[in-house]
C-alpha cells in the first residue's frame, strides 16, 4: 500500500462500502501512522518525509511555527488534500476508506466552517445526516459542549469561543475514538481554554485518542503527554514531554531550540 | 446517498438563501411580465409566439434562478469552509456532489415552475385586461408550464458543476449571469448564421423546451434531451473537479 497516486486511491474510495469493514482494525492498528508523508505544492515542499505514529490513548501536541506543514499534515491525514508521497493512515487505512468515519475520527481544522446564516443546532443535524447518526446526538453534544441555549440562533451570532466549542460538537457527533484539532484553543478566555483543557483530559482518561496542534506552549504542556515538533515541514522532534521537558528545561525552551526561535 | 441527500435537503432549507432568491425571482417575473404585457403595443402581443415570448420570461427566469440555486449549493460550501466538516462526515466526493445535484434539481424544478406558472398567470390577466385575445391554447400552456420546470432543474444541476468546477462564489454567479444574461442574447440574436449554431447553445434550449420561437428555436423534445446532456456533462465535470483536487 505504498505510494499510491490519487486514482488507486479513489477506486478503492468508491467500492462497495461493507468489503472495507473489520472489526479488527482498530484494537492492533495505531490511531495515526504517518510514512514518509510527503506535500508539494508547485514549488514549495509544505511537507518533508514525515514519519511519526501515535498510539491509541496518548494525547499529543503538535508543535511548530506557522507555515511549518501542521495544517498540511492534518489535511493529508483527514484525506481533504493527496500525498505527493508517502501516506497518512487513521487505524490503518485512509481516511476515505473508513467504513464510518464519523464514529472513528472527530476533527476541527478551522473555527469558523459555519454557514453564518444558519443556525448550530441546523449546522449539526446536517452533518448527523449525512452520517446516519441519530438527531438525539446532536441535543447530547450541543449539551456537552455547553452552548445549548444558543444552539437555534445562527452562527453569525455566536463569539469564537462558541464556534470552537460549535466545531468541536461537530466533531463529536459520531462519538469518535480520535479527535483530531488544529488550533483548538484560538479565541477561547481563559474558562474557555480551561474548559478545553478538562474536556480533552475526560476524553482521554475514557480510552479516546488526540492530536492536538497549538501555538500555546504553556497549555500544551499542561494537557498533553507527549508532542511532535515540525519545523519547514520536516519533523523535528518527538517524544514523550516529561523526557524532552527534563533537568529543568521548560517546553518553551525546548521548542525555540528546536525551531531556532523563528516562532 | 440518501442520507447525502437528507443532508443537502436540510442544508437547503435552514438558511434564507433559497427563499430570498426565490423571492426575487418572482418579483423579477411579475415585473418583467407585466413591463411587457401591459407595455408593447397591441400590434406587438397579438400572435401566439409573441405572446408566448412574454409567458415565456418565466422559463427563462426559472433558469437562471435555479442555476443560482445549484451554484451557490456547493460554492457556499467553499466561501464559508463548511465543505471541510461535509467532506469529513462523507469523505466520498462523488457521493456529495450527486446529492447537491438531485436536491439543486428538485428545488430548481420549483423554481421553475413557481416562475412559469406566475408568468402565464399573470401574461394572461395583462392581455385580458387590455382586451387583447389569447392566441395560445392549452398545449402551449401545458408546454410552458412543464418546460419551465424542465428546463430549471436541468439549469440546477449545471449551476452545480460550474460551481463545483470554479469553486470561488461570485466569478461563479458572474459567469451564470452573464451567459445567460448577454451571451445567450448574443447567440440567438440577429445573426442568422451565428443562431445556427447558437440554439444549441443551454440558454436557447431551455428557452425551446417551453416551445418557444419555433422558427429558430429546436422542438422542445429535443431541446430537453440536449440540455439533459448538458446538465449531465455538467454533474460529471463537477463531480471530477471535487474529487481530484485537494480540499484547502
Amino acid at each position: 500500500m505504498s505510494a499510491t497516486g490519487p486514482t488507486a486511491a479513489r477506486s478503492v474510495n468508491d467500492g462497495a462500502g461493507p468489503l472495507l469493514v473489520d472489526a479488527d482494525a482498530g484494537s492492533r492498528d495505531p490511531a495515526i501512522k504517518v510514512s514518509s508523508l510527503t506535500k508539494r505544492y508547485g514549488e514549495v515542499l509544505a511537507v518533508d518525509e514525515v514519519t511519526f505514529s501515535l498510539d491509541v490513548g496518548t494525547v499529543t501536541g503538535f508543535l511548530g511555527p506557522n507555515g511549518a506543514g501542521k495544517t498540511t499534515t492534518l489535511r493529508v491525514l483527514l484525506g481533504l488534500a493527496e500525498p505527493t508521497s508517502g501516506e497518512a493512515l487513521v487505524f490503518g487505512r485512509r481516511y476515505g476508506e473508513l467504513a464510518d468515519p464519523a464514529s472513528r475520527v472527530g476533527a476541527v481544522l478551522e473555527s469558523n466552517d459555519f454557514h453564518p446564516g444558519r443556525s448550530g443546532r441546523d449546522h449539526l443535524r446536517a452533518l448527523a445526516l449525512a452520517a446516519e447518526i441519530p438527531s438525539s446526538r446532536v441535543d447530547e453534544v450541543l449539551a456537552l459542549v455547553e452552548i445549548e441555549p444558543a444552539a437555534d440562533r445562527r452562527v453569525k451570532t455566536y463569539s469564537l469561543g462558541m464556534r470552537q466549542r460549535l466545531g468541536l460538537a461537530a466533531a463529536l457527533l459520531g462519538g469518535p475514538e480520535l479527535l483530531v484539532l488544529d488550533e483548538p484553543a484560538n479565541g477561547l478566555d481563559p474558562s474557555g481554554v480551561h474548559w478545553l483543557r478538562s474536556f480533552l483530559r475526560g476524553f482521554a482518561e475514557q480510552g479516546g485518542t488526540v492530536l492536538v496542534s497549538s501555538h500555546l506552549l504553556a497549555e500544551v504542556a499542561q494537557t498533553v503527554d507527549q508532542i511532535l515538533v515540525i519545523d519547514r515541514g520536516r519533523l523535528v522532534a518527538s517524544g514523550r514531554l516529561d523526557e524532552l521537558t527534563a533537568r529543568g528545561r521548560t517546553l518553551e525552551d525546548v521548542y525555540l531550540e528546536l525551531t531556532g526561535g523563528t516562532s | 446517498m440518501r442520507a447525502q441527500l437528507r443532508a443537502e435537503l436540510l442544508k437547503q432549507r435552514s438558511t434564507t438563501t433559497s427563499v430570498g432568491l426565490l423571492a426575487g425571482m418572482l418579483g423579477l417575473v411579475l415585473f418583467a411580465v407585466l413591463l411587457h404585457g401591459l407595455g408593447l403595443p397591441a400590434e406587438n402581443v397579438g400572435g401566439s409566439s409573441e405572446q408566448l415570448m412574454v409567458f415565456g420570461r418565466g422559463e427563462f427566469l426559472g433558469a437562471l434562478f435555479a442555476a443560482l440555486v445549484g451554484a451557490l449549493s456547493i460554492t457556499s460550501e467553499f466561501r464559508h469552509g463548511t465543505i471541510r466538516p461535509t467532506l469529513l462526515v462523507t469523505p466520498r466526493r462523488g457521493r456529495v456532489v450527486a446529492a447537491k445535484v438531485w436536491v439543486s434539481a428538485f428545488i430548481g424544478a420549483g423554481f421553475g415552475l413557481a416562475a412559469s406558472a406566475l408568468a402565464a398567470g399573470v401574461g394572461t390577466a395583462a392581455l385580458w385586461v387590455r382586451g387583447i385575445d389569447i392566441q395560445l391554447d392549452g398545449g402551449d400552456y401545458a408546454l410552458l408550464l412543464a418546460g419551465g420546470p424542465a428546463a430549471a432543474a436541468l439549469w440546477a444541476a449545471i449551476g452545480v458543476g460550474l460551481g463545483a468546477v470554479l469553486r470561488n462564489q461570485v466569478p461563479t454567479l458572474v459567469g451564470t449571469c452573464a451567459w445567460l444574461l448577454f451571451v445567450e442574447g448574443l447567440l440567438v440574436g440577429d445573426i442568422a448564421d451565428v443562431a445556427e449554431v447558437g440554439r444549441f447553445a443551454p440558454g436557447a434550449l431551455g428557452e425551446a423546451i417551453s416551445g418557444q420561437d419555433p422558427g429558430t428555436l429546436l422542438a422542445p423534445g429535443v431541446a430537453a434531451v440536449l440540455l439533459a446532456l448538458y446538465a449531465a456533462a455538467g454533474a460529471i465535470a463537477g463531480s471530477l473537479a471535487i474529487t481530484r483536487r485537494d480540499v484547502a
